[in-house]
């Protein structure tokens, strides 16, 4: 929220104390003199938002602050509210946030859905995981048919005898961990069931 | 499952529907020959039946405990009991301390800072750093 | 709308014919006539039974000594105290007064629903009949406030909430709240001011003391799958397997006894005092006690309950932005992402990683939808006061996300 950091209400030259020459002896912030109280005070003198002074018309007038907390999960957005709801007017008219498609994004690229595979393709990643499960793993079935391992999860299941090898490996691989390792690995399963319950 | 049920209690508000008064059992104990009960044998016969009639959700107990000084006993509902003595005090007195008793809640005395206390969430919220409109200074 | 007629009623529930073929039903002829009209042994210290009245002793000390010891031993042939025990006990007239009851619920029946039924196995003095009726008025009160005042709430989280206001844990803490000590063992001489039953013997399990008796189809197997739904059907207000009551000798924990009481207190003030009383007694007693339903919630895919949703409900897909973030690279960021469909924001949530935050925020949205509440919600039982408002439908949802 770097955009929303207002400009100070001085030009900056005013302030000479802010200058470099002064801030390397005096390493500003640290140091407060009698002589300097002044104009520290003065700075943090900001004009009050518009909205708490009196109002100009000499009408009402709606001030709106939006809370500076996270929303509460018991105020139903409007386009939950029902159709024949009350609230869903009333609240035509409020300011809406900021436009969505200027937010970046959670993820680096979005991927791009392509419903390509027909049923011969599925009957082909069917048979290929079914017959050399050691090769055709899900990551290089997703390579070759340009979709998601999840896809792959999605139709078709591992063999039984590969199940029981992978287990095997991966007992193998847990055999070795150390406490701090497998504590470590157990808070972080634990953290990830909070977020669940919104802990 | 898609989502699933937590169970817990809901908690108890005193007071918001029903209040239930803290202060279940008066005991007062006298002794007929002693000169400290003095005013305590007046407050029985006197004051008490006109108290035990305005509050009867207290269960009130009079007993004799000779060769010792009067004392009120108060057990409350949170399994605490309190006692103050009350030896050659007047029945107004003793009346005032009986009041002490039933107002008390049974908890230990501890200072209140806060004129309120709730367990309803603020209106606002809790105050985020994230959240808002951000100004500089 | 009708009324019934609340003398008839009692007389029903009072008497054991309640529910016809029922184990009181059965309780009744297998137990000797002890009827409570006529249980009391000793009216006063005057009508004494026909063997004292004939010893004559001149001494009045004597003869005192002599009255207490019949009364006692009297006492002593019944499991319960009473009837007219009742009226003397100082404690049973403050729980009286401390819980506000209405005069017209007299202290005798207050001290019946004191007696459990692993005390007194007579279903005339004992308060199994006044606890069925109590149970049956408490979570058809409950129900209704949750399903009118949320009335998207998935029904697991329903059978949460229910545990929640009216469930043994809640009903056994109302017991402690409301100052009601239990006798160590129940007996006639016993104070009809405390709690009277039979405990447990210490070591045996709860399970398995009680035996199953579901309605449900192959309830016997274990790991078989039950879907939510089919709990409405075959389970209890709480999605519990329904359990058959304890064999006879044996004892109650100390929650399910406190538990009984309370749910007999409510059916006597419906009996005595009428329905609009019963109601305030549950709203001041029940519905003041604080839950905060948001926190009953245990999501395991949020994102995908939510994509499933705005497609059930024909809203864009949902889409999770970056709203702030702070200290990317450092050891404890912060990353504030809300989850979008088309320009409307549904929720947002705060998370040490991108994954979390945007988990949470879909689990925000998620309870942004279940948890809608109409505005100035009643109830159905609103409509049994005096000049109600004509009845409006209330909100009835399409139901949860079936994923």
């Amino acid at each position: 929220m770097a955009a929303s950091i207002a400009a100070p209400k001085r030009p900056f030259l005013t302030l000479p104390f802010l200058l470099p020459s002064w801030t390397d002896s005096l390493s500003l912030g640290a140091k407060r003199h009698q002589s300097s109280y002044r104009r520290t005070k003065q700075r943090l003198r900001v004009k009050p938002d518009a909205s708490f002074g009196p109002s100009q018309q000499g009408r009402d007038q709606i001030i709106y602050n939006p809370p500076s907390s996270a929303p509460s999960v018991y105020h139903t957005p409007s386009k939950f509210l029902p159709i024949n709801d009350v609230r869903r007017a009333m609240r035509a008219d409020t300011p809406s946030g900021p436009n969505v498609n200027e937010l970046p994004s959670v993820h680096k690229t979005e991927a791009e859905r392509k419903y390509h595979l027909t049923p011969a393709d599925i009957e082909e990643i069917r048979k290929l995981r079914l017959n050399d499960p050691m090769t055709w793993s899900r990551h290089k079935l997703a390579k070759r048919f340009e979709c998601s391992p999840i896809f792959i999860a999605m139709v078709c299941e591992a063999s039984p005898e590969k199940k029981q090898i992978q287990k095997q490996v991966l007992e193998a691989v847990q055999s070795r961990w150390g406490p701090k390792r497998r504590m470590a690995r157990e808070d972080r399963k634990l953290r990830r069931e909070a977020w669940g319950r919104d802990e | 499952m898609p989502v699933k049920g937590i169970r817990t209690v809901a908690s108890a508000r005193n007071g918001v529907g029903a209040f239930i008064l803290q202060c279940k059992r008066l005991d007062f104990h006298y002794c007929n020959f002693w000169a400290s009960s003095r005013g305590m044998l007046n407050f029985l016969t006197k004051d008490l039946p006109a108290f035990a009639r305005e509050h009867p959700q207290i269960e009130i107990r009079v007993s004799p405990r000779p060769a010792k000084h009067p004392v009120i006993k108060g057990h409350y509902i949170n399994g605490h009991e309190k006692a103050i003595c009350v030896r050659n005090l007047e029945p107004e007195d003793i009346m005032k301390k009986t009041m002490i008793l039933k107002e008390a809640s049974g908890d230990k005395l501890k200072r209140t800072k806060k004129p309120v206390t709730s367990v309803n969430e603020s209106v606002r919220g809790i105050w985020s750093p994230y959240h808002g409109d951000l100004r500089g200074v | 709308m009708k009324r019934l007629q609340l003398q008839r009623w009692s007389s029903s529930v009072l008497s054991p014919r309640a529910r016809a073929g029922s184990r009181l039903h059965q309780q009744l002829y297998s137990t000797g006539l002890r009827l409570q009209s006529t249980a009391s042994p000793l009216q006063s210290e005057t009508s004494i039974p026909d063997d004292v009245e004939h010893v004559d002793i001149g001494d009045p000390g004597m003869m005192r000594h002599v009255r207490r010891v019949h009364k006692r031993k009297t006492q002593l042939q019944y499991p319960s105290p009473p009837v007219d025990a009742a009226i003397k006990s100082p404690k049973l007239a403050a729980l009286h007064a401390r819980l506000y009851l209405p005069s017209r619920l007299p202290v005798q029946t207050l001290a019946r629903t004191l007696v459990d039924a692993s005390a007194d196995r007579n279903a005339d003095f004992n308060n199994e009949a006044l606890a069925t009726l109590g149970h049956d008025l408490l979570t058809h009160y409950t129900s209704e406030h949750l399903l009118c005042n949320y009335p998207r709430l998935p029904l697991s989280v329903i059978f949460a909430a229910m545990y929640a206001y009216v469930g043994p844990k809640t009903l056994a803490a109302m017991t402690k709240e409301w100052g009601v000590d239990w006798a160590t063992v129940p007996g006639g001489e016993v104070d009809p001011g405390l709690l009277q039953f039979k405990r447990i013997d210490p070591g045996t399990k709860v399970d398995e003391v009680s035996q199953l008796q579901s309605p449900r189809p192959y309830a016997a197997q274990k790991g078989w799958r039950m879907t939510v739904s089919s709990k409405i059907f075959y389970d209890d207000e709480f999605g519990d397997a329904i359990k058959g009551s304890a064999a006879s000798n044996e004892g109650v924990t100390t929650e399910m006894a406190s538990a009984t009481f309370v749910r007999a207190v409510m059916g006597a003030i419906y009996l005595h005092a009428g329905r609009p009383a019963a109601k305030r007694f549950f709203e001041q007693h029940i519905l003041s006690r604080h839950l905060n339903i948001s926190e009953l919630f245990n999501f395991s895919q949020p994102a995908r309950d939510l994509a499933r949703l705005c497609a059930r409900e024909n809203f864009e897909p949902p889409v999770a932005k970056i709203v702030s973030e702070t200290g990317r690279k450092s050891r404890h960021p912060v990353f504030v992402v809300g989850v979008f469909s088309g320009q409307d924001k549904l929720g947002e949530g705060a998370g040490a990683s991108l994954a979390e935050a945007r988990e949470r925020a879909a689990l925000a949205a998620l309870k942004g939808w279940y948890l809608y509440s109409p505005l100035n919600p009643r109830v159905p039982s609103s409509m049994e006061e005096e000049g109600a408002a004509p009845w409006k439908p209330a909100h009835v949802d399409v139901g949860e996300v079936i994923v």
